[in-house]
């Protein structure tokens, strides 16, 4: 039923102390990071925050300016044998330097790169999609270019497979099927993924793990609902919220209407406990997008 | 998307609940299978991790009883466990939950045990 055994093999892909400056703009600051084989993992951050750049250095596509990153313990960059496990399906636009290339043409050069390729799983996506492979990249519509990602991502069959926004431009019902194709190749693989997306809600369940990035610093790296436990909206009268928050923890979001407080709040069960048996407060999960708001909104509020 | 999930709540934990909520209707009865783990992924459009989470937190509270080789079957007495479970919760969030609106309105604790009264005798409660 499944097969487990040929893919991944049980190698890690790890960054340490990784930097990355483009001119004098520090993009990652001194980054660790470590995916495991065997999940699917999400990456999640604002625009900016360094997504793209970190996935190209991780994926021996970008230089850095300092740290390691290793394959199985062994470094990536100029690897041949790191290289052709891992996979980088990079988000497509009209000025990308493969954009004058014909799909046909795009996907045999995605071919070159990865010696799993299975051209015929490729076939069948391309049906499904109902891509025209005869078309110019630059031709296509922003859905288009993701279906094409995702076509050179999946059919790569790479241990380690890194997709980059493969769900931007995707209407609701072509995202739906792009996270059933992700995860029955899953189910029938276990190779690991990475997705970044900005389309958070609807990926959460799909994510096993969930790194958030932010100003090319990671600020979280757990189990998605682990991350997600952690965070309440706490709320009531603002004079009740801030007797029952007097002690910290400091709220992460606060919002008010008239003198009606919530606050956003990270903690642990025994703290939601005590607030959960106060009762002039309400106390609410929050959603993986909520969370990420939460720890990522800072800097430009509104107003 | 998650189909009948939602974002109030861990999707592990809405996982879970589905099936407690299965064997309380007698959809999978004592000693019948349930889902597996990717029949659930697949049809909710999640991790198959997730999925596992979910069941094996039933299985940790002994609703559920692991066929090596077959999957997942409901435990003999399951299904009273549930009850008791369900009862318990049923006091100490829903019973405390009418009694703080009720206090927020202004209502009595005997127009409240009437309220109750008349609403059981409407569903002809035993």
């Amino acid at each position: 039923m499944t097969d487990r055994t040929i893919q991944g093999q049980g190698r890690a892909l790890c960054a340490k102390g990784l930097k990355k400056n483009y001119g004098s703009q520090q993009v990652l600051r001194d980054l660790d990071l470590t995916i495991e084989p065997g999940h699917i993992y999400g990456l999640i951050g604002r625009n900016g925050a360094g997504k793209t750049t970190l996935l190209s250095i991780l994926t021996g596509q970008n230089t850095k300016n300092g740290g390691e990153v290793t394959y199985g313990g062994e470094p990536v960059w100029e690897n041949p044998r790191a290289l052709g496990d891992l996979c980088f399906a990079r988000e497509l636009n009209p000025s990308s330097e493969v954009a004058a290339l014909k799909v046909e043409e795009y996907l045999l050069a995605a071919k070159l790169f990865c010696p799993r390729w299975d051209a015929a799983y490729a076939g069948t996506l391309l049906k499904k999609f109902g891509l025209d492979t005869k078309k110019r990249i630059s031709k296509l519509s922003k859905g288009q270019m993701s279906m094409v990602t995702i076509t050179a991502a999946l059919a790569s069959r790479a241990p380690v497979t890194i997709l980059d926004e493969p769900a931007a431009g995707l209407d609701v019902v072509m995202r739906e099927r792009f996270y059933r194709l992700l995860l029955d190749d899953y189910a029938e693989t276990g190779r690991t993924f990475v997705i970044s997306t900005h389309i958070i809600e609807e990926a959460a369940g799909v994510f096993e793990r969930v790194i958030v990035l932010d100003e090319g610093r990671i600020i979280a790296d757990a189990p998605t609902e682990e991350l997600v436990d952690r965070f309440r909206y706490v709320s009531g009268s603002a004079a009740a919220v801030d007797k029952a928050l007097a002690d910290g923890p400091a709220p992460l979001q606060v919002q008010m209407v008239g003198a009606h407080k919530m606050a956003a709040i990270q903690g642990d069960g025994a703290l939601f406990e005590r607030l959960a048996a106060d009762p002039d407060l309400t106390l609410e999960g929050m959603s993986l997008q909520n969370v990420f708001v939460a720890l990522c909104g800072h800097g430009d509020e509104e107003g | 998307m998650k189909g009948m999930l939602n974002d109030q709540a861990l999707i592990y934990q809405q996982i879970a609940q589905l099936l407690e909520d299965g064997i309380l209707r007698g959809e999978y009865a004592e000693d019948s299978q349930v889902p597996s783990t990717n029949e659930l992924a697949r049809a909710f459009n999640i991790n198959p991790a997730t999925a596992a989470k979910g069941i094996n937190r039933l299985v940790d509270e002994g609703l559920l009883y692991k066929r090596r080789g077959i999957g997942m079957f409901v435990a003999p007495g399951a299904l009273e466990q549930l009850r008791t479970q369900r009862r318990q919760a049923f006091a100490r969030q829903q019973v405390r939950a009418l009694v703080r609106e009720a206090k927020r309105l202004d209502i009595t604790q005997e127009q409240l045990l009437k309220l109750v009264a008349d609403e059981a005798g409407k569903e002809e409660l035993l």
